[in-house]
């Protein structure tokens, strides 16, 4: 269980988290939504630990400021928006590092597990900084992925914060890391993904938060958080929401509104 | 599913297979280590004096004059040679030297305060100092630039790599316009003295200065494989590197710390030399990838090679008088880095 | 080739050594004196700055007198090291002493008297006092002459600018404690410069305050273009230098170096002759 109590944030002056509380459970894709600037990546960001402020944040029980950089990273993984690698290391040599990092001893293969699973296994040994920008992003993935390689690890979950993980990725690369993270929440472990996409969210995740004006406007099950007037109000536009059998509620964008 | 593709393969094709590398290195410097105890001036042969009843003048060109300064000359190989790959992991710039955190600024102008104020000093201080008030005062400019440079850059724990990177070059700036005024000052004999110092030489070596370098140089080069993991995890960015779990505040300190520590003993020994710091790392990131658990040590060993071996041809090349070594490596390091430079390009344009 | 050799000269180095049979020469005025002295087939090497008597020029060189190699010197040999005030660095000379190496330090100065005693020091430690004495003595009284010669010349004394260097237009002047001064003195001509101490690079300002009569220029030797040594037009050319009287007719005296401010045994003819340049007889 990951839980957080008050949390507020301030960038420039301006509060952009207003006393948010938060909970996300294991084995859920829990999806954080909201329009830019609504806070969602300043909360992912008290969620991870990398901004301190007002508000407590616990991991299991563990408060996070009591947890060293170590100890937190046996625990959970955490795949940024864009970066740059400073020197050429290979595929294989980013995403061992990812293992080293999450694991008291590393096992064989699971570098090349990790690969696999985002289907880059051939370019294992490529320079990383030759890949497209698709590839590396999937690199990334997959080095996260291979820092908490087991989603429960001694009978506590893992947990998995990705920050648009699916931002520079084509359609069918789109599906496959969010069969990634979808798995791995099946397995027991915990996934927190600040998301774009609704449709994708809608199809993926147990749980979503939508983020408004550093606030939780709605969160629950997606059947109760996407309704129309709810995203139509966070999001500044009107949608068309439509729900098909297989694929629960999809939406399509039809016209701005609320200027 | 078609065939699993090849992984077997060990390196990457475009490196060299590690241990090549490290036996290869070792072997150089073996090589470049017997020559330096076996070649100089006097043509004595370091077996000579087991094999016959050598003159006190003889045993101490051996074991006074080449012993130390074949040591020093490892160790300062190294240690600029470590510096620079760390400075590199750090800024993330395969250019960056360590230079960037005024080390070398500081250096500098403790020298040639030492050189051209020196005689200024009281005699009694003078004799006491005597031939260390240069190496004394090069090392405590060097630490107190970096200091300085860490106090501007540190903000609430957090030390800012950008900051320290302009830091360094304003006080270098300013290190410079001190340093010219000094030598506006400066006699005829100072500036000669500070040219020399300039272009670096390891003929000063003996035990005493040895014993005074070497415990920081050691200490500097045996902290840095503590740095390797953390700084390739930095590789990715700080903050990346932060949820791998790696003290980020304390990888950054323990190497700016570690290379001013190694740089600024290694100059106040053997003056300015350049070109291991960027040569060394630049070269090996080529063979062995950019790893630093693997970088680090070898670019020990290749820096302390490289060095001793220069020092060799820096004796030899005009004996019985003795060539400045920065001379040395700037005449075979820029051709060669040159050289390699052009290669690259070949191979990224086709 | 080059094996045998030097296998050769260790052997030499394993010798018993004669009491002070080898001696090694640091500086120019040092050599000078020692040949002066009829002892140059005792030098077994020289420094950089040693370039007189010629003949010393075929010694091996050790190097730049401030910047000696410890195996450097010890490969020539020596049994004796005479070397001029500021020969280092001080880390060389203590290995070199503590290798047993007998070092005597000649002091520098820029009087008459200081030259005398720079023959004494050298003879002493050669073992021929009696003929330093003499040499000192004959020396002594040669310069007394030259001097008294010099500065007996009526009327006003001509301001000399000595100029050491000359890159790109910057010149570098010998100012007040310098041995140029010195040796302009006892030539009976006037330093142009005061006001500072030692060789400073000169403003435009400063030479046309120093109205000098006379340029004094470093001469390396025919064929010299290393740097700092100029044809007498680059000096003549030099707006600040035009304006002065030297500029103005063209008086431009050139020296070799180590002659003119070695204060070595020449002293007296270098007197004479800068003496000479200075106070030109009329056509």
């Amino acid at each position: 269980m990951l839980q957080a109590t008050g949390l507020w944030a301030h960038l420039g002056g301006r509060a952009v988290l207003n006393g948010v509380d938060f909970h996300a459970r294991p084995g859920q894709i829990t999806a954080i939504v909201g329009p830019n600037g609504s806070g969602k990546t300043t909360l992912m960001r008290r969620l991870t630990g990398d901004l301190t402020g007002p508000g407590e944040v616990t991991l299991g029980g563990d408060p996070l400021a009591r947890l060293s950089p170590r100890a937190l990273a046996l625990r959970r993984a955490v795949l940024p928006q864009a970066g740059t690698l400073g020197f050429p290391f290979t595929l294989r040599e980013v995403v061992r590092m990812g293992h080293q990092a999450g694991a008291a001893a590393p096992e064989p293969g699971i570098v090349e597990a990790a690969l696999d699973e985002v289907g880059l296994g051939a370019k294992i040994d490529g320079l990383f900084q030759d890949m497209s920008g698709g590839e590396q992003a999937r690199g990334h993935l997959a080095r996260v992925r291979a820092q908490v390689w087991h989603p429960v690890q001694e009978g506590r979950p893992a947990w998995l914060f990705v920050d648009e993980p699916v931002a520079a990725l084509d359609i069918g690369h789109q599906l496959q890391v969010m069969a990634v993270l979808r798995r791995f929440a099946d397995a027991g472990g915990g996934v927190i993904a600040v998301m774009h996409d609704l449709n994708l969210t809608a199809m993926h995740a147990e749980r979503i938060v939508l983020m408004e004006a550093g606030r939780i406007a709605a969160a629950g099950p997606p059947a109760e958080v996407m309704t129309g007037p709810l995203l139509s109000r966070a999001y500044r536009c009107q949608l068309c929401l439509n729900t098909a059998p297989e694929q629960g509620i999809w939406l399509l964008p039809h016209a701005a509104s609320l200027g | 599913m078609t065939a699993v593709p090849l992984r077997a393969a060990a390196a990457p094709p475009h490196r060299l297979p590690v241990a090549v590398v490290a036996i290869g290195l070792a072997l150089l410097l073996a090589v470049a280590a017997l020559a330096s105890l076996s070649l100089g001036a006097s043509g004595l042969l370091p077996w000579e004096v087991i094999l016959r009843d050598t003159t006190p003048a003889e045993r101490a060109i051996l074991f006074d004059i080449r012993l130390p300064r074949l040591i020093l000359g490892v160790l300062v190989g190294a240690a600029l040679a470590v510096s620079g790959a760390l400075m590199q992991g750090l800024f993330r710039n395969p250019l960056a030297d360590p230079g960037l955190v005024g080390v070398g600024a500081g250096a500098g102008l403790g020298a040639v305060i030492a050189i051209v104020l020196g005689g200024l000093l009281p005699v009694t201080n003078r004799a006491m100092l005597g031939a260390y008030l240069v190496p004394v005062f090069a090392f405590a400019g060097g630490w107190a630039a970096v200091l300085i440079l860490y106090r501007v850059a540190s903000l609430r724990g957090q030390t800012s790599i950008a900051t320290m990177l302009l830091a360094g070059i304003v006080l270098g700036a300013l290190a410079g316009a001190v340093t010219g005024i000094l030598i506006f000052v400066a006699d005829d004999n100072q500036l000669r003295d500070l040219t020399f110092w300039g272009l670096g030489s390891l003929a000063g070596a003996n035990w005493t200065k040895l014993a005074a370098a070497a415990p920081i140089l050691i200490a500097g080069l045996a902290a840095a494989p503590f740095l390797a993991r953390g700084l390739d995890a930095m590789a990715l960015g700080e903050g990346v590197a932060q949820h791998m779990g790696v003290p980020v505040e304390t990888v950054k300190r323990g190497a700016i710390l570690s290379v001013a520590a190694m740089t600024g003993a290694a100059v106040a020994v053997s003056g300015g030399i350049g070109f291991l710091g960027i040569v060394v790392p630049h070269i090996l990131r080529l063979a062995v990838g950019p790893g630093h658990r693997l970088l680090l040590p070898l670019a020990a060993l290749f820096g302390a090679a490289l060095l001793v071996a220069a020092d060799t041809v820096a004796r030899l090349a005009v004996a019985p008088a003795e060539l400045p070594i920065g001379i040395i490596m700037a005449l075979i390091g820029a051709p060669v880095f040159l050289w390699i430079l052009l290669a690259r390009r070949a191979v990224l344009e086709v | 080739m080059i094996r045998p050799a030097l296998i050769g000269l260790a052997l030499l180095l394993a010798q018993p050594a004669l009491a002070q049979e080898r001696v090694l020469s640091i500086g120019g005025a040092v050599s000078e004196t020692v040949a002066a002295l009829g002892q140059e087939a005792r030098l077994v090497a020289r420094d950089t700055t040693t370039t007189y008597p010629p003949a010393l020029t075929a010694l091996p060189d050790v190097g730049y007198m401030r910047q000696l190699s410890p195996e450097g010197v010890l490969s020539v040999g020596p049994d004796l090291i005479l070397m001029a005030e500021g020969a280092g660095p001080p880390e060389t000379l203590a290995t070199l002493r503590a290798a047993g190496i007998a070092m005597v330090e000649v002091p520098e100065g820029h009087t008459p008297g200081a030259v005398q005693e720079k023959i004494r020091v050298i003879a002493a430690a050669l073992g021929v006092d009696e003929a330093g004495a003499a040499l000192a003595d004959q020396l002594g009284a040669e310069i007394a002459a030259a001097t008294a010669q010099a500065t007996a010349e009526p009327g006003p004394k001509p301001r000399v600018l000595f100029i050491l260097g000359n890159s790109g237009g910057r010149l570098t002047g010998a100012g007040t404690g310098t041995s140029a001064e010195a040796m302009i003195a006892l030539a009976g001509g006037v330093n142009a410069l005061e006001g500072f101490a030692g060789y400073k690079a000169l403003s435009d300002e400063a030479i046309a305050a120093a109205a000098p009569d006379v340029l004094l220029v470093m001469d390396r030797g025919a064929g010299d273009t290393s740097e700092g040594v100029s044809d007498d037009r680059d000096y003549l050319t030099h707006p600040a230098i035009a304006a002065t009287p030297a500029g103005r007719e063209a008086r431009v005296v050139r020296m070799e170096g180590m002659f003119l401010l070695g204060f070595g045994p020449r002293t007296a003819e270098a007197i004479t002759a800068l003496h000479a340049a200075l106070y030109p007889k009329a056509p």
